[in-house]
């Protein structure tokens, strides 16, 4: 048997061996899966067994392109305005402050980190440090998912860590977008360069353009499989088309996803069919991810590592804390509710691979950062948002538990006491079982 | 009609996309690939508005955008996107073999046999005899001896009598047809996808005999074709049996399993110089035997719902191959070699189906099915190029006008047929009830 061959069956077994593994932890420890799949690409990349070789690595190239987009896409489809006007705004308020933060902190952080680690200047530290902020910004909705399911989403603090995933994901994506677009190299186009503005415009040009040209493709179609070839060939086209131009296609794909989905009458459809392609696609996304991570045994990039992690955290933490203290919010939310930010996964990963396939400094560190920091905090997401919003639901439940207890006594009451008023309710229910 | 004005906007938004990447803009293959998918959809939902399959109209995008056309996807593209025929070709091998079901094969297989055998020996003959006669059109063959023109003549026939498992498979999907036609006619495609490995190996080893390839390369041996067969018949049999082990206590994340299967089964055949459509098709099969009931029944499902996309990307991509210019100055040699295939497959279908007594319907209509050809086509005459550098490379201009017909006219002849024999009209009434299933549901096969 060849070398290659028994390598895809020990990385086949592995998986299977990792993936049952976790299912089994999920259910008992309430964790959520997919970090397997990262493991299982560090298996099959060059780090192990070598099975995926750096040019088999570039030939994954769209499909890496494909995953960002539809992470992008995917983070765009909750924005529908007609929701979103419901929400109050002090919810917003709360989470525009913890993401600002977040990318505040950590790029503080990190730029100090990367210029004194590395001995780099500050200038040359200021575009990792830039992406390593806005990656630290976003945080997995799987937690959340995992948790509580689409009960009680209108629980304050429910709604709010709700809120807070969209608000993370639209920043993460946008700053990530704008920066890309920065990093862009400065090649004339006919009499001049252009400049980040109009790279900016162009790269939200090209969502605007996909998603009002594709609203009108796909018309009042229902079908799913055909929802899925045409809304697939979309996302590859705005994705490819953003890549092509070396902008971000995460950022081109979630407007197109905002346009779609504040056009289209009823885009339920649509969403369920890009939740249908997450998941499959996180999954070759952490494959990949995993494939191609090439760490360094230097203490330098652990020292960053950590500093990423620590930071991370204390912004989410603390960062929820101080701006709900300062609304007042502190008995809707509680102060605790970053808790729930803490997991990272999809756009994480999405994310980092961007940065990281491009010809830009310290790829690696950024990339290192965000696998760490997924394979981590995307286990624990649901005990995380549990910890953060099971002291307040707790009350609720109670309250929940009392009205029906009250409620069956007074129905038992009004039983004994007026049997006659309710026959009637009784002989309906009777027939509606029979 | 809507959909094709937003593709001609598109076209005009991309070529602004275009005129603003510069010598640091990435490759746009992605960008391309997504363009050629809606395309190629929009253009199937139109032809199928004039009661044309809608592969023809997959197809006809990727001519009209590939490089025969506008050369908008060019000829570099299409070979960065090779892993997704690949792909594609992996899965509807295994798609097709978890089609057949053992009861299906006690049911059906004398049948099969005995019209798959009868119109193998028609068209193998008929055609290698109408290009033994046509000879003299050929400029590689005018004046060659005729030990050549006998090698050459059965080496394209041992091409010409290869169907295509993909269009019919696809056909199926999109008719959802499963009458006793539908059944025959795979059944058919699929047992001569076996035999046609080994015919076409014996034929080359033969033709080598005759006619020994300049500097030797490129043979055949008869080990190597024993282990391509049966090394794909075992390697697909354990394949298929790990398959089912996942399905009988995993059974989980079936998308992303089903593309993994059709991945590591097309490495596995690779490093093992097995065939590797045949170790797919008995993977499938084993598959969906051996895990049988509600499990297999759910990864078809999981399968087809991944080869959905699928089709639209492969027959887009095999449009694209197609240059219409090239076929042209053939047609006066291709037209009667094609004309001859399709009178053998009727002649051999019906005498086969009356032999094995078999319904009228099914012995008049099953070679409407038989007529495309794809991928496997492909696939062969770039071995004869491959054996016969010079000589083989004439040929292989011709076997491509050949499948180029065949390919085009196949899948609506396919159509016909079924509609002929009435299982579109019951697959359209199926259709209308059950509108979210791509499957030709297999609860007619056992009755």
């Amino acid at each position: 048997m060849s070398a290659p061959l028994l390598l895809i069956l020990i990385a086949a077994l592995a998986f299977l061996a990792t993936h049952v593994a976790y299912e089994w932890l999920a259910r008992r420890l309430l964790i959520v899966s997919g970090a397997e799949y990262l493991v299982l690409g560090v298996l099959l990349g060059p780090q192990v067994t070598g099975l995926f070789s750096p040019s088999a690595m570039d030939a994954f190239d769209p499909i890496v392109i494909l995953g960002i987009g539809w992470m992008g896409i995917a983070a765009g489809m909750p924005l529908r305005l007609q929701r979103l006007v419901r929400i109050p705004s002090v919810t917003y308020r709360l989470s525009l402050v913890e993401s600002l933060l977040t990318f505040a902190l950590v790029t503080v952080g990190a730029l100090s980190a990367l210029s004194y680690g590395f001995q780099i200047s500050q200038a040359d530290a200021l575009l990792p440090a830039l992406a390593l902020g806005a990656i630290a910004v976003a945080s997995t909705p799987a937690g959340l998912d995992v948790a509580y399911g689409e009960s009680r989403r209108s629980a304050p603090v429910l709604r709010q860590i709700e809120v807070a995933h969209g608000m993370d994901g639209l920043i993460c994506v946008l700053t990530f977008g704008i920066l890309m677009s920065w990093a862009h190299e400065a090649v004339p186009l006919m009499t001049r360069a252009l400049t980040l503005t109009e790279w900016v415009a162009v790269t939200l040009g090209i969502g605007v353009v996909g998603g009002a040209l594709f609203h009108l493709f796909l018309g009042n179609e229902r079908s799913s499989d055909r929802l899925f070839i045409s809304l697939g060939g979309a996302v590859v086209l705005t994705s490819g088309a953003a890549a092509y131009l070396q902008l971000s296609p995460a950022l081109a794909a979630l407007v197109m996803g905002v346009v779609l989905v504040n056009s289209l009458r009823q885009p339920g459809p649509v969403y369920e069919v890009l939740r249908a392609g997450e998941r499959p696609l996180y999954y070759m996304l952490l494959i990949l991810a995993g494939a191609s991570w090439s760490p360094d045994s230097n203490v330098v990039w652990w020292l960053v590592i950590i500093h990423y992690l620590v930071l991370r955290t204390l912004a989410k933490l603390w960062g929820t804390g101080i701006a709900t203290w300062v609304n007042r919010a502190q008995h809707e939310v509680g102060l605790d509710w970053g808790r729930a930010l803490i997991g990272q996964g999809r756009l994480t990963i999405a994310l980092a691979l961007d940065y990281s396939r491009r010809d830009l400094p310290y790829g690696d560190v950024v990339f290192t950062c965000s696998a760490v920091s997924v394979l981590f905090t995307e286990f624990f997401a649901a005990r995380f948002v549990r910890s953060a919003a099971a002291p307040l639901l707790a009350p609720l439940e109670q309250l929940s538990a009392t009205t029906e207890a009250v409620v069956e006594s007074v129905t038992e009451t009004m039983t004994h006491r007026l049997p006659g008023l309710l026959k009637g309710d009784r002989d309906h229910d009777t027939e509606g079982r029979h | 009609m809507r959909r094709l004005v937003i593709l001609v906007l598109l076209y005009f938004v991309m070529q602004g996309v275009f005129r603003l990447g510069s010598a640091s803009a990435g490759a746009p293959t992605l960008m391309l690939f997504g363009f050629l998918i809606l395309a190629a959809y929009s253009v199937g939902e139109f032809v199928a508005s004039f009661g044309l399959p809608k592969i023809v109209g997959y197809m006809a995008a990727g001519v009209l955008f590939g490089p025969p056309g506008l050369s908008y996807v060019s000829t570099q593209v299409l070979q960065e996107l090779n892993p997704v025929s690949n792909l594609a070709i992996a899965l509807i091998a295994f798609l097709a073999g978890a089609e057949l079901q053992i009861a299906e094969i006690k049911l059906r297989g004398v049948g099969i046999l005995k019209m798959m055998s009868l119109e193998l020996v028609l068209c193998f003959v008929g055609v290698a005899a109408t290009m033994a006669l046509l000879h003299g059109q050929l400029p590689f063959l005018e004046n060659a001896p005729t030990r050549e023109i006998f090698a050459f003549s059965l080496l394209f026939a041992a091409v010409a009598i290869v169907h295509s498992p993909a269009a019919t498979i696809a056909l199926l999907s999109e008719t959802r047809a499963n009458g006793p036609v539908a059944r025959y006619t795979l059944g058919v495609v699929l047992v001569m996808d076996v035999a046609v490995v080994l015919i076409f190996s014996a034929v080359l080893t033969a033709a080598r005999a005759l006619v020994p390839p300049s500097g030797g390369g490129g043979g055949v041996q008869v080990g190597t074709v024993a282990w391509e067969i049966g090394g794909a018949l075992l390697v697909g049999a354990a394949i298929g049996a790990c398959v089912a082990l996942y399905l009988r206590f995993i059974s989980r994340e079936l998308f992303i399993f089903a593309i993994f299967v059709a991945l590591l089964g097309a490495e596995i055949a690779r490093q093992l110089h097995v065939e590797t459509l045949l170790t797919l098709l008995v993977a499938g099969f084993v598959a969906e035997n051996a895990a049988g009931g509600l499990r297999g029944e759910e990864f078809r499902h999981a399968m087809e719902r991944a080869a959905a996309p699928i089709f639209v990307v492969f027959f887009a991509l095999s449009g694209a191959r197609i240059d219409p210019a090239s076929v042209l100055p053939l047609l006066a040699i291709v037209i009667p070699v094609v004309l001859v295939r399709i009178v053998a497959m009727w002649g051999g279908t019906r005498i086969g189906g009356r032999w094995a007594k078999l319904e009228p319907v099914v012995a008049n209509n099953s070679w409407y099915g038989l007529v495309s050809q794809a991928g496997v086509a492909f696939g062969l005459a770039a071995v004869v190029a491959d054996v016969y550098p010079e000589r083989g490379e004439e040929l292989r201009e011709l076997l491509l006008a050949m499948i180029a017909i065949n390919q085009t006219i196949g899948p609506i002849l396919f159509r016909i047929g079924l509609k002929r024999s009435g299982e579109l009209r019951h697959a359209d009434t199926d259709a209308s009830a059950l509108p979210q299933s791509p499957v030709p549901v297999r609860s007619a096969a056992h009755g």
